[in-house]
């Protein structure tokens, strides 16, 4: 490929209803008269997201909540921490993520390839049942349906609906690759399409059991094996779609925000690739000092060190194309939640490595330092690149300025401090916990017994709770603003561009 | 430098604090002078602080009693305490020099360094409560302090470096990024010393 640098493309910055006229010039221009981005599942998807959002983080908010006062469930099962941590885990993770990077893709695939969706009515299919899907898996899990493996514990009927539903997400996405009108692939469609492709090989692997009734099923594997597939699994999943798929969400919208191409095009594709083949090796860091071979830890180990590599080529990437467009901040309230999910990204993947140090993981593993990586992750990169393009997508999908640009400063502040708290918290309760759990006394038995430095957590799990808090107060006043931003609206039309740039 | 950059500014940080950065900004301090007059002296503070609340009470990490350390290792931990608050200051506000091309800033090394002194002045006055070694007691003072300390980084930086604000948030932005990533690593490096057999017994 010679050394092109698209940049995503050009819809203008609020389109405007286009009425006959348009389409008149649009004949006159011998261009895609008639054609109109299918952008109303988008706009449909992004108001999932959110009420996902709101469920998922209120859910972690209450199990939070439990770990402070435990007879808050009331001796109920359904409120059981055990139920209400799996609904939490399902509806923030394929909810709020996968209904946001749905959304964004079938968005942004239109204006990088100037077509309109392939299949747009399987396109609406995939919106509807995957809501449906996650609403009815987040039932079962409060009935106690559970597959018992993390991440992945939505029972058999369940895993052949998402089946179903991501072959046909991948159809309309690849589908949309295969018309587009200009010839390089953006490179968020390759993340995208990463995401769409790795998550179903592991879906597929990991789902794999033998149903014995409606709502059990016991998995193909067990033991060691079963722990292998299983974290291959759950690593790659925050890998291909945490961080592969946030990442095709970043490289389209951090451009149109910025109003300037990735700052080295080339890097971003290399990074790709680096990024791609590393991942995959690096799950049975989950596994260190566990029934797994010695080597098959260290390939973990490894790979997680060299995966920083690739990661924090994107941070570069992304920290300087922000860099040269800092007047875009005068006027863009939402620009702020990108640059800021570009730092805990940097920490984030920083930390990931780090902590699959085998002499770290010793004393890291188990404890709540884990919870504070992965919500680094979650609400400082997921959550904040994600409000970053919805601020920005809304405005544009409904033809309105964003009702109150205050109230999204509010939330960038409540944000940062939420995040900020809930990792401070976990930074000082699991080395804490390390440390107290290891202790020796001078006869080399443990210095203290669980139950005692369990007690002591309180205070910690205490400003857990308020950091939830606060972050969910943030996203609620989100959920107002882009409520009154598409208030009495219909999703404006919008068509490809006449002249279709190769 | 003018005696408005040392120690003397510090109260002013609280009642005057764009006072005190439009004043970095506008005297270009040498690095060595700010060096004695400002970091040596605030890389002290924390260190002295947990000596004395250490070796009086022991540190209370929840989950009984409190943990007592012999005099020796409090000092090599204060001594290593002290070596780390200077590694730390220097080398942010050397990261920040070199970030400031970047961000079309100022970039004498004397003005960064004295504005890593200021920014973290209130994180480092709130160790005062390492004189109660309570690990909780220490993240409720400190936490404020570091909220107070990340207002002057986000306000202070692009007055002292003479950027627009919007310039400076990114610019605060990237330096706080580097933060997290340089106390997580800190956290790292401790834990892995824990493991190699240095620091507290731990049976690994």
């Amino acid at each position: 490929m010679e050394a092109v640098s698209p940049s995503p493309s050009d819809a203008p910055p609020l389109p405007k209803p286009t009425g006959g006229k348009a389409v008149a010039a649009d004949r006159a221009a011998g261009g895609t008269a008639g054609e109109r981005y299918h952008d109303r599942v988008a706009s449909w998807l992004t108001a999932f997201a959110m009420a996902w959002s709101i469920i998922g983080m209120t859910a972690g908010v209450y199990v939070a909540a439990e770990l402070v006062w435990p007879t808050i469930d009331f001796g109920r099962e359904w409120l059981s921490y055990g139920r209400l941590r799996t609904l939490h885990t399902n509806a923030v993770i394929f909810g709020f993520g996968v209904s946001a990077l749905m959304g964004t893709a079938f968005y942004s695939v239109q204006r990088t390839c100037h077509v309109p969706l392939f299949a747009p009515r399987l396109a609406w299919f995939c919106a509807l049942a995957w809501q449906a899907g996650v609403l009815a898996g987040g039932i079962s899990l409060l009935a106690g349906w559970n597959g018992g493996k993390e991440y992945a514990e939505l029972e058999w009927p369940f895993d052949i609906a998402i089946t179903v539903v991501w072959v046909c997400f991948a159809i309309v996405f690849f589908g949309t690759i295969a018309k587009r009108r200009i010839k390089p692939i953006y490179v968020s469609n390759w993340f995208y399409g990463g995401l769409i492709i790795v998550i179903a090989m592991l879906h597929l692997v990991n789902s794999l059991a033998i149903p014995v009734t409606l709502s059990k099923s016991y998995s193909l594997f067990a033991g060691a094996q079963d722990a292998i597939v299983q974290w291959w699994y759950g690593h790659n999943a925050v890998g291909f779609l945490l961080t592969g798929g946030f990442l095709g969400m970043l490289y389209y919208f951090l451009p149109k925000h910025a109003g300037r191409p990735i700052w080295s095009y080339r890097l971003s594709i290399v990074a790709f690739w680096a990024f791609t083949y590393s991942y995959i090796w690096a799950g049975p860091h989950h596994l260190h000092y566990n029934a797994v071979p010695e080597w098959v830890q260290s390939l973990g180990m490894v790979m997680s060190l060299v995966l920083l590599a690739p990661s924090w080529a994107t941070l570069v990437n992304g920290v300087m194309t922000v860099a040269g467009a800092w007047e875009k901040l005068r006027t863009d309230p939402a620009l702020k939640f990108i640059v800021l999910s570009l730092a805990f990204y940097g920490l984030a993947t920083f930390e990931g490595p780090m902590m699959s140090i085998r002499s770290v993981n010793v004393v890291s593993h188990f404890t709540d330092w884990t919870i504070g990586h992965v919500h680094s992750g979650a609400l400082g990169w997921n959550a904040m690149i994600t409000f970053g393009a919805f601020y920005f997508l809304v405005p544009r999908l409904m033809g309105a300025s964003l009702h109150s640009v205050r109230l999204a400063n509010i939330h960038f502040w409540l944000a940062l401090a939420g995040t900020m708290l809930y990792i401070l918290a976990m930074w000082g309760a699991g080395v804490s916990q390390g440390l107290l759990w290891l202790s020796l006394d001078d006869i080399g038995e443990l210095s203290f017994s669980f139950k005692d430095i369990m007690a002591s957590m309180a205070p910690y799990y205490a400003l857990r709770l308020v950091a939830g808090l606060i972050f969910l107060s943030g996203a609620l006043l989100m959920a107002y603003n882009l409520a009154m931003t598409g208030k009495g609206r219909r999703t404006v039309a919008a068509s490809p561009p006449a002249t279709a740039a190769a | 430098m003018s005696d408005a950059l040392g120690l003397s500014a510090l109260p002013r940080l609280v009642t005057q604090p764009m006072a005190v950065f439009k004043a970095l900004s506008e005297s270009a301090p040498e690095g060595h002078r700010v060096f004695f007059q400002l970091i040596l002296p605030l890389s002290l503070i924390p260190p002295v602080l947990a000596y004395v609340g250490g070796s009086a009470f022991g540190w209370r990490l929840g989950g009984g009693e409190p943990l007592m350390m012999p005099a020796q290792s409090l000092t090599l931990i204060s001594l290593a305490y002290f070596f780390a608050m200077v590694f730390g200051l220097v080398s942010s506000a050397a990261v920040s020099a070199w970030m400031a091309a970047t961000y079309g800033a100022q970039r004498a090394f004397g003005t960064h360094l004295a504005l890593a002194g200021l920014v973290a002045a209130p994180v480092i006055l709130a160790s005062a409560a390492h004189l109660a070694p309570h690990v909780f007691i220490n993240m409720l003072v400190l936490i404020p302090a570091l909220i107070w300390s990340l207002y002057l980084l986000y306000r202070g930086l692009p007055e002292a470096l003479a950027i627009p604000p919007e310039r400076g948030m990114l610019m605060a932005t990237a330096l706080a990024g580097y933060l997290l990533v340089a106390i997580v690593s800190l956290l790292g490096i401790t834990v892995a010393l824990w493991s190699g057999g240095i620091g507290p017994a731990i049976g690994v």
